[in-house]
């Protein structure tokens, strides 16, 4: 009935709290796809006064169970390193060594400035509260500005956000992230959305093909991320092991 | 035996070119072994100073909370009534603070870096005022929040001045990022490689930034009035905090960060204490107390080598020089014992008198050098955790380097001097030299 409301609202009108959650509803849900995921990514990090960083790798996702693993496999020096998320815990595997090792929901993934989030199903609507702040034009597009507060006893990378919702389509085009202190602390834009079928929704799937990340602290590092292509047939049982990344630097 | 003594002490100004120049090389692996242990000594009393100053009490009570069996937080709850417990069960304690831990980045407009905040209350801290050297602002700016204390390498680094605004990004207790903007409002002469990885903030700025309760804190640090008796309160304190109720974690010598990832495995939630000494926290470094002292002990041993077979071989030529001497003594009825005594208060003399001189050019040689300020390389200067040479001259080192430079030449001249001892008197008279 909400999303009714919304899509029959006039764009300029300002949102309820309620209206607010559902949008935020929407986008989740227009991300979301109830089988696996598989998606090949490329990374790129540029940070002052360091070396780039670029990575190509594959991540795998089983919503269902909230399990999500990520493994390079290029530069051949990362090769085989991966991450794992087995319900709230994400587990780091350092190949060289054959070691894992426990890792915080805040972790640089690659030591890029993307993190888990950029990489898992979009759960805004969990675990923030939304708030309509505005409307905003970027570019050609029309936006609803969102403000979301964390959920009360909900552990988050980031307390607040900011979200740039496009009118039109109900994607993300920018998001804000915000410290406890108020400080903005990271800015990504959503140049390209594209959709992909899904046979286990039945439905239509939307994924950023880019993601641009801009360190806001640190204004001259910035990380791109682009997803190249996306798979949503069945993975096999075993992918989400320790020993199934494991297996792929032997 | 006074007669002894002068035949020994008479027959070394004899032979005064065998006596300056055995005498000499004592005096001189004297004189080395007293510089090396002044300097050993010296890094160990800077190291303590530096760490006491910077990262550690002499005894701590730290520890992790868990919020979840994936979340280790270097933190301690409820610590005031741990603080008052700590104050009746340590009376040998001259101080007992408490200061929070905790990493984060500090960004400037030009550079970033990552470092240890140290939450301090600035004014139940003297001893941070005491040895700090201020070369920039007023270390009483750490009253106000908002607030950091960077030593001159940092503050070189980031590019910033007293006045200049960093912002301070550092993830909280429960994951989430947070940042806050700080004034550098002093700015420290460097203590090392400690002062590259820590800064001091207000405690209250560090509880805004982990947003941490005011009960908590990260450590409780005691500085002894006598710190060799570290180990013993720390053992104390665990034996007493078991008592009391506390769950501790099993003692390990290591510094607290490193024991995170350790914590973070483990499955069990809520709050452990740790009790540690400044040598556990500064377990990484400690390597270069033990290998000065390995380098002293391989130097001095092989110097020590050298001079031993240089004073046997001197009495042997002594004891073939004298066999006739020795002959007439025996004849006239002189002991085999005392003859031996002859012998080892000859070496005993020119030890204790080589080694007394040894040791007093060693302690002038180590105090002209700290007078000289001698600047050490920067690689030198991390790991010394000092911009200059600093000795410490230990009477107790410099007068057991003596004794046992002494006792080694005197012990290794047993042999020989017995040897002449079992000398025939008919034999040794007959002798033609």
């Amino acid at each position: 009935m909400l999303l009714f409301t919304l899509a029959a609202r006039p764009a300029l009108a300002g949102l309820s709290a309620a209206e607010a959650l559902a949008l935020v509803k929407v986008v989740d849900e227009r991300q979301r796809n109830s089988g696996d995921w598989k998606g090949q990514f490329f990374l790129h990090q540029q940070e002052k006064g360091k070396n780039d960083l670029v990575y190509d790798g594959v991540y795998f996702r089983r919503d269902a169970d909230d399990r999500l693993m990520i493994v390079f496999v290029q530069p051949r020096s990362e090769r085989g390193k991966g991450y794992l998320r087995i319900s709230k815990n994400l587990w780091f595997y350092d190949a060289r060594i054959g070691k894992w090792e426990r890792r915080t929901e805040r972790e640089r993934i690659g030591g890029t400035d993307s993190n888990r989030q950029d990489f898992d199903e979009s759960r805004l609507a969990e675990e923030y509260l939304a708030r309509h702040s505005g409307d905003a034009t970027l570019g050609r597009y029309r936006a609803y500005v969102l403000e979301l507060r964390a959920r009360p006893g909900v552990d988050v990378a980031y307390p607040t956000l900011k979200l740039w919702i496009d009118q039109d389509s109900r994607n993300v085009l920018k998001r804000q992230e915000f410290a406890a202190s108020g400080k903005l602390l990271r800015t990504s834009y959503y140049p390209h959305w594209v959709k992909v079928q899904s046979p286990s929704k039945g439905g239509e799937v939307w994924y950023p093909r880019e993601l641009r990340i801009f360190d806001e602290l640190e204004p001259a590092n910035r990380t791109t991320m682009v997803v190249r292509e996306v798979d949503l047939r069945p993975l096999p049982a075993n992918i989400f092991t320790k020993a199934w990344l494991e297996a792929q630097s032997r | 035996m006074r007669r002894l003594l002068l035949i020994a002490a008479r027959n070394l100004l004899q032979h005064r070119g065998r006596t300056l120049m055995l005498g000499s090389a004592i005096a001189l692996v004297t004189l080395l072994l007293v510089l090396l242990t002044s300097v050993s000594r010296g890094v160990q009393d800077t190291m303590l100073r530096a760490a006491t100053t910077i990262a550690t009490g002499h005894v701590n009570i730290a520890g992790f909370y868990k919020i979840t069996s994936g979340q280790a937080a270097p933190v301690v709850t409820r610590y005031e009534p741990l603080v008052k417990w700590v104050r009746q069960q340590v009376p040998e304690a001259r101080l007992v603070v408490d200061r929070l831990r905790g990493w984060g980045k500090l960004i400037s407009p030009t550079a970033s870096v990552q470092v240890g905040v140290r939450g301090v209350d600035i004014d139940a801290e003297p001893e941070l005022a005491r040895v700090l050297s201020i070369v920039q602002g007023d270390l009483r700016g750490l009253r106000r929040p908002h607030t950091a204390l960077l030593f001159a390498k940092q503050a070189e680094k980031l590019a910033v001045r007293v006045g200049d605004t960093l912002t301070l990004s550092a993830p909280t207790v429960r994951g989430a990022n947070n940042a806050v903007d700080v004034e550098v409002v002093a700015i420290a002469r460097n203590l090392g490689l400690l002062s590259q990885f820590n800064i001091f903030a207000p405690k209250q700025t560090v509880r805004e930034i982990y947003l941490l309760k005011r009960d908590t804190t990260g450590a409780i640090q005691l500085l002894l009035r006598d710190p060799s008796r570290a180990a013993g309160v720390a053992e104390r304190l665990r034996a007493g905090l078991t008592r009391q109720g506390y769950r501790l974690l099993d003692a390990q010598a290591e510094p607290f960060w490193m024991k995170i990832p350790i914590v973070t495995r483990e499955d069990w939630t809520g709050q452990k204490l740790d009790v540690t000494t400044w040598r556990d926290e500064l377990a990484m470094l400690t390597w270069i107390l033990t290998a000065f002292d390995t380098v002293t002990v391989v130097v001095v041993g092989i110097l020590l080598v050298i001079i031993v077979i240089g004073v046997m071989n001197a009495l042997w030529i002594s004891i073939r020089e004298r066999t006739r001497e020795i002959g007439t003594l025996r004849a006239i009825g002189m002991g085999r014992g005392r003859v031996l005594l002859m012998f080892m208060l000859e070496s005993g003399l020119l030890a204790l008198g080589a080694t007394t001189i040894g040791a007093l050019l060693g302690v002038a040689g180590a105090q002209l050098l700290n007078a000289a300020r001698i600047e050490l390389s920067p690689g030198f200067a991390i790991f010394l955790m000092s911009d200059t040479l600093q000795l410490a001259v230990w009477p107790r080192a410099v007068v057991g380097a003596a004794a046992l430079i002494s006792g080694v030449i005197t012990c290794f001249a047993l042999y020989p001097a017995y040897r002449a001892a079992r000398l025939r008197p008919v034999l040794a008279l007959h002798d033609v030299g």
